[in-house]
């Protein structure tokens, strides 16, 4: 803006200098005695052309380059709308590809890059450990977090933070009383709100005294949602009391509108840390010194860096390291955001790296397409540029021109593509987010755009401009002056003939990516039939399954067993329930249960999931016993007693029996602990993931007493939501206060292929954008390239040649880059297929059907797209072609 | 038309830039007047056109040799006047001393003669 202030002031200074010496000038020839007009007229005589004078000092200033830029962007603006749908064509390919990078971007930035939605978040930094050599420790949520006592000894003794606070991030409630729902929480340090400079809305936050002694203060602070939602605004809820898991809990406070906690998943309520035996009954982490379960984050004051708090906290570390024999910790300290530790980045960067590649292959597309409608016009403008050559303009002066062009080409369509973006990807994102199945906790995003968001719109607009419209720029400015001048373009050699390899070159990259996308795209379309239609090798249709999280609902275990016990035979008396069983997890649940084993013959441990189920699992699940026996009533109380999966049997004991065989449970330290002696053997079944059938899978006897965390799994007739009701009737009769739902095995199934129905959607519309564009490019290159050789087609009709040969050889020179770039394609997506692979479900990553259908599919589509120009080359009429000139 | 005072500036411009130094020298001034300085004091010989003075007056005061001041005219109008800095008249000195091995040179060149016949 100064910039502008300062060229118009000194635009008009010259002006006044000018009219000054032309009154000068005239106020002399007055004195000698002229008239009025003579004296004007000639001192404008003697000055010469105003304007001229005017221009050649500007030129002085040193600023001719933004002159140059007004006039190229004025003579571009010109070029551009003298040809709108050339125009509308490249702006809105650009728009569609920078748009959807755009939208991406700001959903990644949401996640990884924005800090957290407190004041002055730039001085707030997350602190996360990295135990080097191979430590035994008891991890919650993740390696990376740190004990109570770590937090205490690191907030006493630390030098850099303001304050130091420590959290326990989802951590499961079911609230209790009237309003029965499940809950996620934060269990935090008592200078929680303090340090982030949250306060809440109404009532107060938590003070020290709030953590003074363990269990003393069950006080909640509960998220403004809660408080709207399931307490519709209740004017008098602070002072009240709320359950939950079955303790009672004083609401102290709630907190400020729109903050949701320090976590991409919305936090409903906070307690203090000091309560975490109360919630989750039976287990103490605040006692327990070697347990990862704290999420830290400090403040710092402004001024003090990274690379001290580094220093200051990596003493302390190595103080506690001293007490931990073997044990080396290094500390990782990173601006705190709301996906930041090391073990999330570390899943998010790969899923986010391939996701941008497949966004960015489209923009290179779209890149292509402009990029090829540019050389296409260029030779059209061979004159134009050639007569600018010949009149002394130097190549860099036209390059600049031209890259002018393209850059406004880009703005317009990065402007368009970045509005469209904002405006619709948070409708999509709460789109996809309203699609995940039910289980699936809400995550607390934002979206608008902001500083870096921008920045990338901006920086990905300047980049895409320029890449498109380099090599054009660079390719039609190098001409043949003699023969571009004389020539009417289309038969200007050399720069014609290298402008063809070039513009094959753009067909074949834009064929070769959308091949990859759409053979993307169709594998993961397979494995979502595949899944679709997959046999699971149970029943889902007619089990049903409940799942009892009595353990944080504050359950000891005996009662745990009176009332799972008593739900178990009031249930299987219901009308139309046929059986029932009790498991320690459900087929296709995706909550897994795994651990070391030790079998004999065998010198590694063998790693194998495994379930706790009673004797009915098998008959009501409907999963086979192929050989051997099932389990007996009185298994659990021996304990030994072992059934194998088929594969299992195969992988453990290849050509033996399996019956009689033994392993043992590999206890810390590598010893061996009890021993399992196999009876039977059950035939293979997808029970742990949708994708595998020979998962290494063992059943073991469930003890009736097992039940802090079980599943109820039932065989029913007639209907699910009549059977849910009656089991819900059950439960409350029994004990009012734990929530029990119930569904169908085929709901879990659905949990398996929602991911990859999303990413099949996703990849999809990818795949069909870009088989849009590359269409409109192959259409394009065909079309020009019949219409510039009307004459020699002419020739070749003329000397014999008839509609068809003239077609195939149209066709074959439009097909040539098309086939080239389908087989550059197919090699590239099967270099990288494998990433798919945990979306297939066990369809191979590269899957004959998809990898013969989608390439034939596209070369028939792109035959079909220079069919339809090339048609117009067999109506050539030989006596008008050759008379063109 | 532009390629024209392009030109002479080209041909002028050690010598106007000279010229201009040396009558900023006796005093401010501003460009009609520069222009009539010089005329005058070149007993109307050297007519400067204003399409060769004004660039070049911009140019040297760009590069700090004049400077430039906005006053007020008897007539109370807003004139922008030229004067030496010091660095101009540094520039003038080393510009004088050219000029002149300059204009003896070409003495010498024109009146071969008489140089033959000093030595």
């Amino acid at each position: 803006m100064k910039f502008w202030w300062l060229w118009s002031k000194r635009g008009k200074e010259l002006d006044k200098e000018i009219q000054h010496h032309l009154q000068m000038a005239a106020a002399e020839r007055g004195e000698r005695g002229a008239s009025i007009r003579d004296a004007e007229s000639g001192a404008q005589r003697e000055f010469g052309n105003v304007g001229l004078v005017k221009e050649v000092t500007r030129d002085t200033w040193g600023w001719r380059w933004l002159e140059d830029l007004f006039e190229d962007v004025r003579y571009g603006l010109r070029v551009l709308s003298k040809n709108p749908s050339f125009s509308i064509a490249a702006v809105l390919a650009i728009a569609l590809g920078v748009g959807i990078n755009v939208g991406l971007f700001s959903v990644l930035n949401g996640v990884v890059l924005r800090l957290l939605p407190v004041p002055r978040a730039e001085q707030i930094l997350s602190v996360n450990q990295i135990f080097h050599h191979h430590v035994s420790r008891n991890v919650h949520n993740g390696e990376s977090l740190f004990s109570y006592a770590e937090y205490l000894d690191y907030r006493e003794h630390n030098h850099v933070f303001s304050g130091l606070l420590a959290y326990e991030p989802f951590v499961e409630a079911t609230l209790g009383g009237g309003h029965m729902q499940p809950l996620l929480g934060t269990l935090t340090s008592c200078n929680y709100f303090e340090v982030l400079n949250i306060h809440p809305a109404q009532g107060r936050g938590f003070v020290d005294t709030d953590c003074a002694a363990p269990g003393q203060n069950a006080v909640v602070v509960v998220s403004d949602e809660l408080w709207r939602g399931t307490f519709a605004s209740d004017a008098s809820l602070v002072g009240k009391q709320i359950i939950l898991n079955r303790t009672p809990c004083t609401v102290i406070g709630i907190a400020a509108p729109g903050f949701s906690g320090t976590e991409p998943v919305a936090s409903a309520f906070w307690a203090p840390i000091t309560m975490q035996k109360e919630l989750d009954a039976g287990r103490d982490r605040l006692g327990d010194s070697n347990m990862s379960w704290l999420a830290l984050l400090g403040r710092v004051d402004p001024g003090v860096t990274t690379e001290q708090v580094h220093a200051d906290l990596s003493v302390i570390a190595g103080r506690i390291d001293q007490s931990h024999p073997g044990r080396i910790t290094s500390l990782a300290i990173s601006r705190a955001t709301l996906v930041g530790r090391p073990d999330e980045r570390e899943f998010l960067i790969p899923v986010a790296s391939v996701v941008l590649a497949a966004f960015g292959l489209v923009l290179l597309i779209a890149c292509a397409n402009v990029s090829n409608l540019l050389l296409a016009r260029a030779s059209v403008r061979q004159k134009e540029i050639a007569l600018r050559l010949s009149m002394g303009a130097s190549r860099w002066r036209l390059v600049r021109q031209l890259l002018t062009e393209s850059l406004l080409l880009s703005a317009a369509g990065g402007a368009l593509g970045s509005l469209l973006a904002f405006w619709s990807f948070a409708g999509v994102a709460h789109f996809l987010i309203a699609h995940l199945p039910k289980h699936f906790p809400t995550p607390a995003l934002d979206l608008a755009p902001d500083f870096p968001v921008l920045a990338y719109a901006l920086a990905l607009t300047l980049l895409t401009g320029v890449a498109f419209g380099l090599l054009p720029a660079l390719q039609s400015s190098r001409l043949d002056l003699n023969t571009a001048l004389k020539a009417d373009g289309a038969f200007s050699g050399s720069s014609r003939k290298s402008g063809r390899v070039l513009r094959d070159a753009f067909v074949g990259a834009q064929i070769a990516v959308c091949m990859v996308l759409l053979l993307a795209a169709g594998l993961l379309l397979r494995g979502l039939y595949y899944a679709q239609t997959i046999d699971p090798g149970f029943d889902v249709k007619n089990v049903a399954s409940a799942f009892l999280s009595l353990q944080t609902l504050g359950f000891d275990e005996s009662r745990a067993t009176g009332f799972a016990g008593s739900l178990r035979k009031r249930v299987a008396d219901l009308p139309g329930v046929l059986e029932v069983a009790q498991a320690e997890t459900a087929p296709l649940s995706n909550d897994h249960i795994g651990d070391n084993f030790l079998v004999p013959g065998h010198a590694e441990k063998v790693g194998m999931e495994y379930n706790y189920v009673s004797p009915e699992f098998f008959s009501v699940v409907g999963v086979p016993i192929v050989r051997g026996r099932g389990f007996a009533a009185n298994d659990w109380r021996d304990g030994t007693p072992t059934i194998v999966t088929e594969s299992t049997a195969r992988r453990l004991w290849p050509g033996q029996d399996p019956l009689g065989k033994t392993f043992r449970d590999r206890l810390t330290g590598g010893l061996a602990g009890p021993q399992h002696a196999v009876v039977g053997v059950a035939k293979d079944a997808r029970v742990s993931r949708l994708g595998e059938s020979d998962t290494m899978y063992v059943y073991f006897p469930a003890s009736p007493t097992r039940n802090m965390r079980s599943y109820l799994l039932i065989r029913f007739e007639g209907n699910v939501r009549d059977l849910n009701d009656s089991v819900r009737e059950v439960a409350r009769s029994i004990d009012a206060d734990v929530p029990v739902q119930v569904t169908t095995l085929e709901d879990n199934m659905e949990v398996w292929r929602a991911p990859a129905r999303i990413v099949t959607g996703l990849s999809g519309a990818l795949g069909g954008l870009a088989l849009l564009l590359a269409l409109i490019g192959v259409y394009g290159m065909v079309s020009y390239s019949v219409s510039r050789s009307v004459r020699e087609i002419g020739i070749r009709m003329a000397l014999g040649a008839d509609g068809s040969e003239v077609m195939s050889h149209v066709l074959r020179q439009a097909m040539r880059p098309v086939a080239i770039g389908c087989v550059i394609g197919v090699a590239g997506c099967a270099a990288v297929s494998w990433v798919l692979s945990s979306l297939l479900f066990g369809l191979g990553a590269h899957d004959p059907i998809a990898f013969i259908s989608v390439p034939v599919f596209l070369l028939v589509v792109a035959l079909v797209a220079s069919y339809i120009p090339a048609r117009r080359a067999m109506r050539v009429d030989p006596v008008v072609a050759l008379r063109y000139e | 038309m532009k390629e024209r005072y392009q030109n002479r500036i080209e041909l002028l411009q050690g010598t106007l830039d000279l010229l201009i130094l040396q009558t900023l020298l006796w005093g401010p001034q501003h460009g009609f007047g520069i222009s009539r300085a010089i005329r005058a004091n070149s007993s109307d010989l050297l007519q400067v056109d204003a399409g060769s003075l004004y660039p070049a007056l911009h140019r040297l005061e760009k590069q700090k040799w004049i400077g430039a001041d906005w006053k007020i005219s008897e007539n109370k109008q807003e004139v922008k006047v030229y004067r030496l800095t010091a660095a101009g008249r540094k520039r003038l000195t080393q510009e004088r001393s050219r000029w002149e091995q300059i204009s003896e040179a070409i003495g010498g060149v024109l009146n071969p003669a008489k140089k033959e016949g000093a030595s």
